[in-house]
């Protein structure tokens, strides 16, 4: 009879959706997930945590001011 | 503060992923490390913004989209030449059926608007939900979804993939297939 589309489109939902068109089934969608992943796993050079220890040193000598919004 | 070494670890524990995307954008390791630096640096002096309990991994990287774009901005008024380096990539060889070499894909990824690469990234591989995407592009997420769409049949066509799911080793009948219909 009719063609099923309602139950075909309705039946994907939202995460449905983005698997079926980036997911791990499609070529695409699993180049890009390699892609990333290796530049995910790369190693993380010391300058960042260096940078982050260095940004919360700096904060140290204010650690005195407390926060004293509540009145405002 | 325990809340401040809370925030620390957290940042530091997003690096990966700002680094990842920051390459995605900037597509120069030098660049892409700038920017996450500029962009911890950012994030670490605007914390008392951050609302703990919400997504520290898409505040982050909506600061470092903006820095991204405010430097792109910046040298793109010093040199504007430099944009003929991207389309001398544009030539990429079409990959062989079922064995898509992950240098190719590199490459058709560049080729790609800003736009559409940093929305196929967040959505496809950052793990981030179109809602969360639109408000790291700060757009709607209809112009998420329409960029990621484009993003995707670009990528197919460069690359010479079929936007259906592929079954993997069945590389040999798609060619049967595609000798017959031809």
């Amino acid at each position: 009879m009719k063609p099923n589309m309602s139950a075909a489109a309705g039946g994907q939902g939202k995460a449905g959706n983005r698997s079926d068109t980036l997911g791990p089934n499609t070529e695409i969608g699993r180049k890009l997930k390699q892609y990333y992943d290796e530049l995910v796993s790369d190693d993380v050079p010391d300058r960042f945590a260096d940078l982050l220890k260095q940004l919360e040193d700096r904060e140290e000598p204010s650690l005195s001011r407390e926060p004293e919004r509540e009145g405002k | 503060m325990a809340d401040e070494s809370t925030f620390k670890q957290d940042l530091l524990g997003a690096i990966p992923s700002l680094r990842a995307f920051a390459m995605s954008l900037a597509q120069n390791a030098d660049k892409a490390d700038d920017l996450v630096q500029e962009t911890l640096v950012k994030a670490w002096d605007k914390q008392a913004s951050f609302q703990m309990g919400t997504n520290l991994k898409a505040w982050v990287f909506t600061i470092l989209r903006n820095e991204f774009y405010s430097q792109m901005r910046k040298r793109g008024r010093e040199v504007q030449d430099s944009d003929g380096v991207i389309t001398a990539r544009l030539a990429v060889h079409p990959a062989q059926q079922g064995s898509l070499d992950l240098d190719d894909f590199r490459a058709a990824l560049e080729t790609l608007p800003e736009d559409q690469r940093e929305a196929i990234i967040l959505i496809g591989a950052s793990g981030f939900s179109y809602e969360e995407a639109a408000e790291i592009c700060d757009c709607a997420v209809g112009t998420i979804k329409s960029r990621v769409s484009r993003a995707r049949s670009r990528l197919q066509e460069i690359l010479n993939v079929s936007g259906e799911a592929d079954y993997g080793p069945d590389a040999i009948s798609a060619q049967v297939m595609g000798s017959n219909a031809a």
